[in-house]
């Protein structure tokens, strides 16, 4: 087979979708039909996780000096598909209650899909920008999605300016670099004064500011502020999607950043991530506890995930690779079951989302399969044993205790019995008496059906894969062996 | 091209990057605040420019191609989102939009 061939084959899995969006922008110039449109787009991304599959076998291939497709790009672009068409399963019935145009939303949510796809694999500064740029600004649509409701208009300017910030941040911090060392592949940011050198203070500026603009799309402390608001705003659907398929891509980006550029081995710099995390993790966890709003809870929990997945980068151990693999996989599957929640009490969209705490009391006696659902979701996002969550805690424990990080450890630690509180308080108020004046929850007829199926289906994995995690193991260890190059 | 007139040039760029992120911080006008957004990151093209001038490479010119696109992008959104602002709450004042808390 000759190369070109090669390199096409390996970028298959974001060439069918990005195929799948131009083919959505024909067929909506020709007709508008939503049931249409929504099947491209499944179909789209399903051929993609197939396709993803199929790559397994093939190896490591190098498309372009730009991107690199191995084992671990591959694992993180089946996360990133999974995530997605589940995203667009709970869309379905939300947006069926939305008197506006509804098909553009897909459109956005593959472009987003195809950005996250593009950042995971990039080795080079040009994929990079430009990943996150297409991961980025379909996004600001899909925040605002809802327009006519305040607070998603609210949420997705103010989404739009801080992350307009931060991609400034970026790219001075990349040019910082790329001033300093003259390359924009990863692999060759290699201080002036050859391997062993001190970083000087260009090379220093440059990854700091890197680190602003990454920390923020992670919404790590001290950048998280934006993140209870815009998860508050956005319609429920795309909150899903920012808390998994947004957080996955960026994570697996600075990872791969860490791993591969030789300027990141550096005391100073891995100390200050150790801070970030260590930060994270405590005033997330503080901060969800006194919140009343489901959205804003998960918003806050998912600061504290981070965190606790940041020590990764300071252990720098030989399992941080593989425990970050196995963390973000059950954190996005935990994460989607819970928004799936939310978001199908919410559906069909009526002006607000049903977020409030209250909407949640009693649910067991409406929807007894649902609340069931997330309950379980609440154990695990807790770590409990016997849910996926506890073996992903059960791995970043690991890691920062091999390495003798022992504060990290105890953070961790600390964080989690912090968490305890908020999470059973949720899980709690699910079997209480029902109030009155709580929304109820209404099947909506479109669509309703598959996302609930997607809930099931999640829940019945998180149990499963708590007891019988040896399948995500063996192939995050796969992911974990091949990053490289 | 040596090593001082990068400093010089590199210097330019942080100082308009600096601008544009005070007039982000303290702005209230949506308006003003999108200006100065496109300020910070024409700014850090031009440190592309500057660099790739450095190792006389084409890289910097690429990359500054690419955020000229991706610039335009996030102003023609940024745009879109300020004239429904406008339309359904009659302000284009940050403080005045802001309602969520806590």
């Amino acid at each position: 087979m000759n190369d070109t061939w090669f390199q096409i084959l390996g970028a298959l899995p974001p060439l069918l979708v990005a195929l799948s969006v131009i083919g959505l922008f024909v067929t909506l110039c020709i007709a508008r039909h939503e049931r249409l449109v929504y099947a491209m787009t499944v179909g789209g991304l399903n051929l993609a996780l197939v396709a993803t599959i199929a790559l397994i076998p093939l190896g490591p291939v190098a498309v372009t000096p730009l991107y690199i497709v191995d084992f671990y790009t591959l694992f993180f672009w089946g996360v990133i598909l999974v995530a997605t068409l589940a995203c667009a399963a709970f869309a379905m019935p939300y947006l069926s209650g939305f008197n506006d145009r509804r098909e553009e939303f897909y459109i956005l949510l593959a472009t987003s899909a195809l950005g996250a796809m593009s950042l995971v694999a990039a080795r080079h500064f040009g994929s990079l920008f430009v990943g996150l740029e297409a991961l980025s600004i379909p996004l600001y649509g899909m925040v605002a999605y809802t327009f006519r409701t305040r607070a998603s208009l609210e949420a997705g300017f103010k989404y739009m300016i801080l992350s307009g910030v931060a991609s400034a941040f970026l790219l001075f911090g990349m040019a910082l670099l790329y001033g300093a060392t003259g390359s924009l592949a990863f692999t060759n940011l290699i201080p002036a004064g050859g391997y062993d050198a001190d970083a000087g203070p260009w090379m220093l500026m440059g990854i700091g500011m890197m680190l602003v603009a990454l920390t923020f799309k992670l919404s790590l402390v001290p950048f998280h502020v934006w993140t209870p608001d815009v998860y508050e705003g956005a319609p429920a659907p795309v909150a899903t999607f920012l808390a998994t398929v947004s957080k996955t891509a960026v994570f697996a980006l600075l990872l791969r950043l860490f791993v591969s550029a030789p300027i990141t081995d550096n005391a100073w710099l891995l100390t200050l991530v150790g801070v970030l995390a260590l930060a994270s993790m405590l005033i997330g966890n503080l901060l969800a506890l006194r919140q009343d709003n489901l959205k804003r809870l998960l918003g806050y929990s998912s600061i504290a995930h981070l965190g606790y997945l940041l020590t990764t980068l300071v252990a720098g151990a030989s399992l941080s690779i593989e425990a970050v693999a196995v963390y973000l996989a059950t954190y996005v599957g935990t994460s989607l079951g819970a928004f799936g929640v939310v978001s199908l009490v919410s559906s069909p969209f009526a002006g607000k989302d049903a977020a409030h705490i209250d909407h949640f009391r009693g649910l067991y006696y409406k929807r007894p399969v649902l609340a069931v659902s997330m309950a379980i979701m609440m154990l695990s996002l807790a770590g409990i044993p016997l849910t996926m969550g506890f073996i992903g805690k059960f791995y970043i424990l690991s890691v920062t205790m091999a390495s003798g990080l022992w504060w990290l450890t105890g953070g961790v630690i600390v964080g989690s019995g912090i968490a305890l509180f908020y999470y059973l308080r949720v899980m709690a108020i699910l079997f209480m008496d029902r109030p009155a004046h709580a929304r109820e929850p209404q099947l909506s007829g479109t669509g309703d059906n598959w996302a609930q199926t997607v809930v099931w289906l999640l829940a019945a994995a998180t149990i499963l894969m708590g007891i019988y995690p040896a399948p995500l193991i063996d192939l995050a260890a796969v992911a974990g062996i091949t990053l490289g190059s | 091209m040596n090593e001082l007139s990068m400093v010089y040039g590199m210097g330019l760029a942080a100082l308009l990057f600096l601008l544009g992120f005070i007039g982000v911080v303290i702005r209230r006008n949506t308006l003003f605040v999108l200006m100065c957004l496109e300020i910070m990151i024409n700014a850090a093209g031009l440190a592309f420019i500057v660099a790739g001038a450095r190792w006389s490479s084409p890289d910097g010119n690429t990359m500054f191609i690419l955020i000229i696109a991706v610039a335009a992008a996030e102003a023609a959104i940024g745009l879109g989102l300020l004239l429904q602002l406008q339309k359904r709450f009659r302000t284009i004042d940050i403080d005045a939009a802001s309602e969520m808390h806590g």
